[in-house]
């Protein structure tokens, strides 16, 4: 069984706690183990930045220091910590001044970042170590005649780390239609949530989830897929306010990839974290095609 | 080393491991303020803001609200011609404007930041309900609401926690930030 | 013979103010905006002190930068009197409380603003007790 140093991030514990419970269960099953890192602390989001990025790249480098104990490489389930670990370790395996600076810091923690940690996003555990082909081998019932917005939003694959296609990444539909869904092309799979805008800059940031929800809805959606306790949020909490302050009438669900894959691998719904949304998919004992029938389109 | 710095240069200073002055090679192209999500929101366009940079315009920089709207989704800076990172700049933005304490008045960002940085520090960890108080004060009876009626769906749906979570070592982890910032009653 | 100081600071405001006491001082004074070429002024030329700010670039990268002369053998001995406004840059985060960067051998911490007269003694000060203290060990 391959095993990973897992953080799961301050989301996970309470907000987005189906996302933590179908990333365990998911992988479980399909011979995965996510080891919970040891003490872990708060990635920073993207606010430490603002103070003091050598506070920011510390706060990283600890739980990165943390896995590398564990020999393990680190995977992280939302988007914002994964990209906070992954370029804390380039920048410091790059910069040895800085690599040095916040080692210094770390030894009040009895840690040492020595460079050996990988980190991986989720979904690139699913995408590159199962894999598409051996993901659809497992799959027992799948979800036939749903139709997914595949939602990448940024900073899984923004900012650009090698070559890799950052305008038209297709990873997430290949997994979708892995599992037996529909991976629906709709223009705004790449655009922006509004991240904490929804907070600090609201009209912004609902604008901007009302233009994706009527993108994915357009292209006949029936479900949005995320990788992201960020965008989960803001795509389906906010779905109200949206609906409040524009008049639409959005009812879309915004699942976490993890749980429909998980619905693929016939996990009881519990384990799976379902039961806890604003929009709830339809009932699951209908046949899939009657399920998630075409949605309301907003007015 | 000349007597006295551009603010282009004040401002490229502030960048990640910066070599020289990136955002002289700024073509005002307005791939930025095109690929911008927010842009429609911002008193000055991430275009315009490179432009008032390279112009010297300190005040005009300072109390626009740009940088605060930037939602960090780095769109702009993968398609910039130029290979700006218009992003960091963003970033770079923000701190120097916290470091000055000179920011737009009422932009509810730099308290959140502060509130969120300051969260951390004590406990190692993010809590919702405490976030929430460097913003909902903010906002209109409407939005209030909203957001209440959010919160209580959450709250029912067991989505909040309703006691901060902390990290074991908090005293390491406290002295381990003191390293970094030399604040605070330490040792 | 005349003492070369190197200032780092980010502020140029900040710079020309101190940079033209120390210039009526009889200092020759250089100037680096950045902790880059702060540290690259450092190995290239010899200063016999150096006033260095603290929250510049990323973020408290004075702090970086004293703790690398401290394990560099020609630079361990260079007096480092730390110029900072930094209570005042991160007030919110521990409000009136102190600057302690103690783990860092520094000689001197004044605070921003500086007064030119207290700037000008501690400068003399630090350089004597230098160089007072390399004389002895010769």
């Amino acid at each position: 069984m391959k095993e990973f140093a897992y953080f799961p991030g301050c989301s996970l514990e309470k907000i987005a706690s189906s996302y933590h419970i179908s990333a365990v269960e998911t992988t479980k099953k399909l011979g995965i183990l996510l080891k919970e890192l040891d003490d872990w602390n708060c990635c920073g989001a993207t606010t430490y930045f603002y103070i003091d990025e050598l506070l920011a790249y510390t706060l990283c480098a600890r739980n990165l220091a943390i896995a590398e104990k564990t020999g393990l490489d680190v995977v992280a389930p939302c988007s914002a910590c994964y990209k906070n670990m992954f370029f804390t370790a380039a920048h410091l395996k790059k910069d040895a001044d800085l690599a040095d600076h916040v080692n210094f810091a770390l030894e009040e923690d009895n840690l040492h970042f020595k460079g050996t940690v990988n980190v991986k996003h989720l979904i690139e555990v699913f995408a590159e170590d199962i894999g598409p082909d051996e993901l659809k081998r497992k799959v027992t019932k799948p979800l036939e005649g749903m139709r997914v917005a595949p939602y990448y939003g940024c900073q899984i694959i923004r900012p650009q780390k090698d070559k890799e296609d950052v305008e038209q990444p297709q990873f997430f539909e290949e997994l979708l239609t892995a599992i037996g869904a529909t991976p629906v092309n709709y223009p705004l799979k790449v655009r922006c949530c509004g991240g904490s805008l929804i907070l600090s800059s609201r009209t912004a940031a609902l604008t901007m989830v009302r233009n994706l929800l009527q993108s994915a809805v357009d292209a006949q959606a029936s479900v949005i897929a995320t990788a992201c306790p960020l965008c989960q949020v803001n795509l389906e909490v906010y779905q109200q306010q949206v609906n409040q302050e524009f008049g639409t009438n959005f009812s879309v669900p915004v699942m976490y990839f993890t749980q429909l894959i998980g619905l693929a691998l016939e996990i009881p719904h519990k384990k799976l974290g379902i039961g806890k949304e604003f929009v709830a998919m339809a009932p699951h004992l209908l046949p899939v095609e009657h399920v998630w029938g075409l949605p309301r389109k907003a007015t | 080393m000349t007597d006295t710095i551009p603010f282009s240069q004040e401002i490229s200073n502030l960048l990640h491991a910066s070599e020289g002055e990136p955002l002289k090679n700024c073509i005002q192209c307005g791939t930025c303020s095109g690929t911008c999500p927010v842009a429609g929101y911002m008193d000055n366009s991430p275009r315009q803001i490179i432009a008032l940079i390279n112009l010297g315009k300190k005040d005009q920089v300072l109390e626009s609200n740009t940088f605060w709207y930037c939602a960090s989704c780095y769109h702009c800076s993968v398609r910039c011609p130029q290979e700006i990172d218009i992003t960091e700049l963003m970033y770079a933005l923000k701190r120097y404007s916290i470091w000055k304490n000179r920011y737009q008045e009422g932009l509810i960002g730099p308290t959140f930041s502060e509130a969120f940085v300051k969260m951390i520090i004590r406990g190692g960890r993010s809590f919702e309900p405490i976030l929430a108080t460097s913003y909902i004060f903010s906002f209109n009876t409407r939005e209030f609401l909203q957001e209440i009626q959010g919160a209580t769906e959450l709250l029912l749906k067991g989505r909040l926690p309703i006691l901060p979570a902390r990290i074991k070592r908090l005293e390491n982890f406290r002295r381990m930030i003191g390293r970094i910032i030399p604040m605070g009653g330490l040792e | 013979m005349t003492k070369r100081l190197l200032m780092i600071d980010d502020d140029p405001d900040f710079v020309s103010g101190i940079k033209a006491i120390l210039d009526t001082g009889g200092f020759e004074v250089d100037v680096a905006y950045n902790p880059k070429d702060g540290l690259a002024a450092l190995q290239t030329k010899q200063y016999d002190l150096l006033l260095l700010d603290i929250m510049m670039g990323r973020g408290a990268e004075g702090i970086m930068i004293a703790r690398k002369l401290r394990k560099d053998a020609r630079l361990r001995e260079l007096p480092v009197l730390i110029l900072t406004g930094m209570r005042e840059q991160i007030a919110f985060l521990f409000p009136g409380e102190p600057i302690h960067p103690r783990f860092v051998e520094i000689d001197e911490l004044v605070e921003k603003p500086v007064e030119p007269k207290l700037l000008l003694e501690k400068v003399n000060s630090l350089i004597a007790a230098a160089e007072t203290k390399k004389a002895g060990r010769k």
